[in-house]
């Protein structure tokens, strides 16, 4: 139990420290949040009009108070889950806006994450039981040779042979223009056609880490010395690799897979980027490039938190899938 | 019981994803409409950035989307190419002395939603605007002293002081219904999301972050001239290389991106419709801290006009999409009407290093004995020249300017800060030399104003408003002061013609190049877009370029 009371504590110090930190380094940042709306707004060769930038500045209204008034303000208004009005979709809330991003990154990185890890998993076990067979190096080299394309260059590619060449999926965007967000057949096709691109530029380089990270923890466990004297006993191939090998070696991937949902509610800046995906990842990006500090906010402190639970929850699980974690603590 | 449940997800969705090879949403094709209308017309972005939210608050300018520009209408609209008022909500205005202008509004003029429009209107919006400061992106209050309706058809203005020089702005500030927006508790905070109420020419038919589709208003005051019947706007990823693909396939009917090599990009892939048309915007100029020696030397400065290569850096860095700028901080050719008569070649300074060598030695510059050009104090000149680095038309052009200026045996450290930083740093004037922006607007007060008043600029180390070179000129300040008080156009023209004079005399920055406007259009569909051959307005002009298409194949006017 003291090995519960202790994870829990540590999550909240942490939880506290990032609450915190993500209060303060936007305000650390260089920058005018009303100069940079109007300089996008202008352009790189238009002038800039100060009656504009003035009218906006009244717009957004300056922080009251000195910084620890404002620090008192602002976890008042977290524990509240009021996150203020965002700069550049003004004068919509950001909870509106993350309302908005977060089903369409929770579906299409929450899927391929799963799918990821799975696939992954199997794969790095099945490379790691035939190991060092013709399926190992396939496997191997294939995913290492995968995982150093860069990412956004495998984007294009799939863009532009399924998109541009062949035409088969929409080039961008998460829905078309005809079809209206509802829960009808005619937009949840449209969404589903425009999420295939993306999704199979995730599940090509999703499962690499798994399937490496997998394979190398299994050997590992393949060649101790309990999996050795199995062996000599005389077990069946099959349940030593599953039950004494992958049993063992999946333990450190369940953290990572756990972090990784967690991370999942801050989107994938870049294939929502490249894709031109309406998620929470593009959203980060346009409210760090415009200076938009309360959805810049929101984002990080749900990236964090989510980060956090994941890393609380997995902590627990650990807990119980292996008991000499358990042990260590406490003694 | 599982398999069969498998099974049925499985064939469901194997029908979507034949529904969805099969659908492409509501695209029909369709060439100009029959009796000589226009069935729809694709357009590019509508703002709102990348995930954009129903806004049609016409005063938000950072997040309202690009239909308000189409259902709401100004009292005047200008054509900001040849800077002419066109008559729209008004028909008549009269100063009748220089503190108080009348408008004469159009007669028949009714809100989309049947209501009729008056003088009521007028004065709730701009009393609205002098209530709401954060809706004044205009600032059009520094001017008013009191709006009134002194009938349903008349709207009289005073200034606090002679207002021509804010003239222009009333073709910038749209009309709302008094009706809706007296209802609304606080407009600043208003996103006007359903069913705008506007007496513009389209109304908001359909909107997902996707599109935006407006669809013809029947009811409109000048209905007979709009052959559009719907506009569908498209969101764009910023001009990227999506859009340019889709710009080349003539997805688009019209667009305002920046597109490399546009000859063979668009115009080549079908030279029968596709054209474009960049017309020029501000004036891209080297601001040298005029606080520093030796910036602060008008002999110097004077002898740098010539220095730089305008051309080659109009024909590398903006891959010849731009003009060579004047010296007078005007837009010539279509400003050049203000310019004094006796001025060589508008004012645009040609290449001359050996004369700007001769110039500045004369000045008191001479170059030492390794060919390096001293100072004042004998010693080399030297110092930094500051772009943003993520504006690589820019870079390029820093590049030919460091290149002239190291020709002339300066010391030139070429620095590429963040976009943050070059704005800071300008602001503040912790710089000695960098490019800057200014101008190009109908409105000569502001060109002037913005850039030389002494009271738009501030200490070195405080934030200036706009004067970014520190210019400080009793003479520039009181020819502004003219300016803004000039109650006719031929006093507005005596104080603009003596500030150019400023400008090519006293040199307080070197303009290079004009910023462009990017403009493509598609002729497929619909004629009569604004053209070099036909510059009736700006690109940016929606009402009077919506009101001037005619599909194509029909001469009527």
């Amino acid at each position: 139990m003291a090995y519960f009371a202790r994870r829990f504590a540590f999550f909240l110090g942490t939880l506290w420290a990032a609450v915190t930190l993500n209060f303060l380094i936007p305000r650390l940042q260089p920058g005018d949040p009303a100069e940079a709306i109007v300089s996008r707004l202008a352009g790189q060769s238009e002038s800039v009009d100060p009656a504009q930038l003035q009218a906006i500045r009244i717009m957004l209204g300056a922080p009251d108070g000195n910084l620890f008034d404002q620090y008192l303000q602002y976890l008042g208004a977290v524990v509240q889950g009021d996150f203020g009005v965002s700069y550049t979709y003004f004068p919509y809330s950001v909870t509106h806006m993350i309302g908005e991003a977060l089903p369409w990154t929770v579906i299409l990185v929450g899927v391929t994450q799963i799918i990821s890890f799975i696939v992954g998993t199997l794969l790095g076990t099945w490379a790691a039981y035939r190991r060092n067979s013709r399926v190992d190096s396939v496997i191997t080299l294939g995913s290492t040779f995968l995982g150093t394309l860069p990412f956004f260059w495998l984007a294009l590619l799939l863009i532009y042979v399924f998109a541009i060449t062949l035409r088969w999926f929409p080039e961008r965007g998460g829905y078309g223009g005809g079809s209206s967000p509802g829960w009808s057949w005619i937009f949840i096709s449209d969404a589903f056609q425009h999420s295939v691109l993306p999704a199979v530029a995730l599940l090509i380089t999703g499962p690499i880490g798994w399937i490496i990270g997998m394979r190398n923890n299994m050997v590992q466990s393949l060649g101790e010395d309990h999996a050795r004297l199995a062996v000599a006993r005389g077990l069946p191939r099959r349940r030593i690799a599953l039950t004494y090998g992958a049993r063992i070696a999946i333990l450190p991937n369940v953290t990572g897979f756990a972090i990784a949902l967690g991370s999942v509610l801050g989107g994938t800046v870049l294939v929502e980027t490249v894709f031109n995906y309406p998620g929470m990842g593009r959203l980060l990006l346009e409210s760090v490039s415009s200076r938009d500090y309360p959805l810049m906010q929101a984002i990080f402190l749900f990236t964090t938190v989510g980060v956090l639970v994941a890393n609380f929850l997995a902590d627990l699980l650990y807990g119980f899938l292996d008991p000499r974690v358990r042990k260590a603590e406490t003694a | 019981m599982k398999r069969s449940r498998l099974a049925r997800i499985a064939a469901v969705a194997a029908a979507v994803a034949l529904a969805a090879s099969g659908c492409t949403g509501t695209e029909q094709k369709s060439g100009p409409g029959t009796d000589g209308r226009i069935a729809y017309l694709d357009y590019g972005d509508f703002g709102g950035g990348s995930n954009p939210q129903a806004n049609y608050n016409p005063y938000l300018d950072a997040s309202r989307l690009g239909a308000t520009e189409y259902v709401f209408e100004q009292l005047i609209a200008y054509d900001n190419y040849g800077c002419q008022a066109k008559p729209w909500l008004a028909t008549e205005w009269t100063w009748t002395n220089p503190q108080t202008l009348v408008w004469k509004l159009r007669q028949g003029v009714k809100w989309n939603d049947g209501k009729p429009f008056s003088a009521d209107d007028v004065v709730f919006t701009y009393d609205m605007l002098k209530q709401h400061k954060a809706l004044d992106t205009k600032g059009i209050w520094r001017y008013l002293s009191a709006v009134e309706a002194t009938d349903p058809q008349t709207v009289t203005m005073r200034f606090t002081q002679p207002g021509a020089a804010a003239f222009t702005l009333f073709g910038e500030i749209k009309i709302v219904p008094k009706h809706v927006w007296s209802a609304v508790a606080d407009p600043v905070t208003f996103p006007n999301a359903e069913k705008p109420v506007g007496t513009g020419p389209f109304t908001v038919k359909a909107f997902n972050p996707q599109q935006l589709t407006l669809g013809r208003n029947a009811d409109y005051w000048q209905a007979d001239k709009v052959k559009v019947d719907e506009l569908r706007f498209h969101k764009a990823d910023g001009g990227g290389q999506i859009d340019q693909l889709k710009l080349s396939r003539g997805e688009y009917d019209t667009n305002a991106m920046f597109v490399p090599d546009i000859k063979k990009a668009y115009v080549d892939r079908d030279p029968a419709h596709n054209k474009y048309w960049f017309p020029s915007g501000g004036s891209i100029s080297v601001y040298m801290n005029l606080t520093k020696a030796p910036f602060n030397d008008t002999a110097f400065r004077k002898a740098l006009v010539p220095a730089f290569n305008r051309q080659e850096i109009v024909d590398k860095a903006q891959l010849g999409y731009v003009k060579p700028a004047s010296q007078t901080g005007l837009v010539v050719p279509g400003q050049a009407g203000w310019l004094p008569k006796d001025l060589p070649n508008q004012g645009v300074a040609g290449y001359d290093a050996a004369r700007a060598d001769a110039d500045l030695t004369a000045a008191g510059y001479p170059r030492n004995g390794d060919g390096k050009r001293v100072g004042k104090d004998g010693k080399p000149i030297a110092f930094s020249f500051r772009v943003p680095g993520a504006w690589t038309d820019w870079v390029q052009a820093q590049r030919i300017i460091v290149a002239n200026l190291t020709s002339l045996g300066f010391t030139v450290r070429a620095e590429t800060p963040t976009p943050e930083a070059y704005e800071n740093d300008r602001a503040i004037g912790n710089y000695d030399m960098l490019l800057g922006v200014h101008g190009g607007s109908c409105n000569m007060f502001r060109n002037f104003q913005e850039p030389l008043a002494s009271d738009q600029s501030a200490p070195i180390g405080k934030k200036a408003v706009s004067n970014f070179v520190r210019w400080n000129d009793p003479r520039t300040d009181q020819l502004i002061d003219t300016l803004r008080t000039a109650t006719d156009e031929a006093a507005q023209k005596t104080a603009v013609a003596d500030l150019t004079k400023v400008m090519t005399e006293q040199v307080p920055m070197i303009p290079l190049w004009y910023g462009a406007k990017w403009f493509q259009y598609r002729t497929a569909k619909a004629t009569g877009w604004p053209s070099e051959e036909n510059p009736y307005a700006a690109p940016s002009d929606n009402l009077i370029i919506i009101t001037n298409l005619r599909p194509t194949g029909t001469n009527a006017k």
